[in-house]
């Protein structure tokens, strides 16, 4: 039983949190090239 | 007073740590320097950004060079430096029930130190070093400044071995068993990147120094700003591990928390000494003194493990809360641990604000632009909104939350003001948040970096008109008069507190 109870996923809510800061992070990536292609573009 | 008898050491009635007296006025007297120089810094950054934001351009062009100088130097090295050397003799004392090894070359130190910043401030005050931050030659300062820099460098450096020491000395003296505790850790580990870093600010500006007197006749551009990014950015980097070690503390000291996973904490620690270092190479991308292939491999690959730390204890220290907050009770769906977790504390408020600040704008913007996007953004408003994201909205407001106890353990004065406290991290982080993506939009829209004005009025050419930079520009100017009330506000506190602060036993 305390095998099982080690086992246990200890902290869920900072692994969504973790996988929020993962889509920002995606999402700033591509926003700041696009952002980036506006200001700087190639004519 | 016989520094190493036990009659040298009190025990505090709230916390029952142990403080050696002797380094008990050095805490104080290193943190209230820190203090008057984030007051100064402070002053000149709402003078700075009412300069920027062109529809109020406050400041004439000679001032406003001249006061950005000042505020670089006084907010990237004194004021932090201070407070760290600070941090350094509590993680080295307090924390390890020791006693500080020499407290009169820590003095020796201090001095040095406050000789060296108060030099190389009023000579930049007085125009003799209107030369920014960076200080590239061939432009020239008056001898002072650099000497002044040396003087503060040597000082650091001699405070920072006599933590080191202090610490192996305590192990002797069995003054605790087993490993260090992870902050003194994650604090000697800023204290190693400090050597290198300081080691390196001396052998840059003594000839920086010989020059500005005529005694060499030049000093090699290219030499120079390779070995100023051996101090520079590193610089940054002693505060980086600092300001993770005060997460953990205030973690702990705010919810009981412990890493979950202590020694992959100290795996990353080690990976900031190994490699953090390394990404300061981006400042020479351009630069024709480094190979290719030194500047891809530095900048693409081994920066990236120092990332790695990053996200270790970007995960730990929530992780470390989350288990705290459940193990009390607060276990119900996904976020009630994050619901109740301590808001009105100010210690936990500092840490929530400065981490959010410091992960989400100051880690990501670094990480995406910091490499690849700088060879087209280096010059623009983008650099700094992601430094006063990482130094202002991180580094300092943990150094502020890490205050709101170290000031009343030292002084033994209760907190004036407990629940302006509370609010200063929030006032504070608003401020600093839209300061920070203010800076980053105008640098995405173009916006040049430290210019003074970018309409080029005075020019007599066409400028670019940064189209949208005038609301991105008021998003700054009104952010860092926000993130300077909420400066003004935690200095407050600590003055009050330190001058009328109630006495405890």
């Amino acid at each position: 039983m305390k095998g099982e109870k080690d086992n246990k996923f200890h902290a869920p809510g900072t692994l969504v949190l973790a996988f929020i800061f993962l889509g920002f992070f995606i999402a700033l990536y591509f926003i700041n090239w696009v952002m980036l292609s506006g200001t700087w573009a190639v004519r | 007073m016989n520094i190493t008898q036990e009659s040298a050491f009190r025990t505090c009635s709230v916390t029952g740590l142990r403080v050696h007296l002797p380094a008990q006025k050095l805490i104080i007297t290193n943190a209230v320097a820190a203090v008057v120089f984030l007051l100064i810094g402070g002053i000149l950054a709402l003078l700075i950004a009412l300069t920027r934001w062109e529809v109020v351009q406050l400041l004439p062009a000679d001032l406003y060079y001249r006061f950005l100088s000042v505020h670089g130097t006084v907010m990237l090295v004194f004021w932090i430096v201070f407070f760290e050397v600070a941090g350094l003799y509590f993680g080295g004392t307090v924390l390890l029930n020791a006693r500080l090894l020499r407290p009169g070359l820590g003095w020796f130190a201090f001095v040095l130190m406050l000789a060296g910043a108060v030099m190389s401030t009023l000579v930049t005050f007085a125009g003799g070093a209107d030369i920014m931050f960076t200080a590239y030659v061939p432009l020239k300062a008056h001898p002072l400044f650099y000497l002044g820099v040396i003087l503060f460098a040597v000082g650091a450096l001699l405070a920072v071995g006599l933590f080191l020491a202090t610490v192996i000395v305590a192990k002797k003296e069995k003054r605790y068993t087993g490993s260090v505790p992870l902050v003194t850790y994650g604090l000697i580990a800023a204290a190693i990147i400090a050597v290198f870093t300081l080691v390196s600010g001396a052998i840059v500006f003594v000839p920086a120094f010989l020059w500005s007197l005529g005694i060499i006749s030049s000093f090699d551009p290219g030499a120079y700003r390779v070995l100023f990014w051996a101090f520079g950015h590193p610089a940054q980097q002693i505060n980086l591990s600092a300001m993770v070690a005060v997460w953990y503390a205030l973690a702990t000291l705010t919810t009981g928390a412990k890493p979950v996973n202590e020694k992959l904490s100290r795996f990353a620690f080690l990976l900031y000494i190994l490699f953090i270092n390394l990404g300061s190479v981006h400042h020479l991308m351009v630069d024709p003194a480094l190979s290719q292939a030194n500047r891809i491999f530095n900048t693409s690959y081994f920066f990236y493990l120092a990332v790695l730390g990053s996200l270790i204890h970007a995960y730990s220290i929530p992780a470390g809360v989350e288990v705290a907050q459940r193990a009390k009770g607060y276990a119900k769906g996904l976020f009630q641990w994050l619901v109740k977790a301590p808001w009105k504390e100010p210690g936990f408020a500092a840490l929530a604000v400065s981490f959010v600040i410091f992960g989400f704008i100051g880690g990501t913007s670094g990480v995406i632009q910091g490499m690849q996007v700088n060879m087209i953004a280096h010059n623009t408003l983008r650099i700094p909104g992601h430094f006063h994201a990482t130094v202002v909205g991180g580094t300092t407001l943990a150094f502020m939350g890490l205050a709101y106890y170290l000031i009343p353990l030292m002084t033994r004065r209760q907190l004036v003001g407990k629940a302006w406290a509370s609010a200063q991290p929030y006032i504070y982080g608003v401020g600093v948040t839209m300061l920070s993506l203010g800076m980053l939009w105008s640098g995405i829209l173009g916006v040049p970096r430290r210019t003074y004005d970018i309409a080029a009025s005075s020019a007599g050419v066409a400028a670019p008109a940064y189209a949208g930079s005038d609301v991105t520009l008021a998003i700054m100017g009104v952010g860092a008069v926000i993130a300077v009330i909420g400066g003004a506000i935690f200095v407050g506190i600590a003055v009050l507190t330190l001058l009328t602060g109630k006495k405890m036993k």
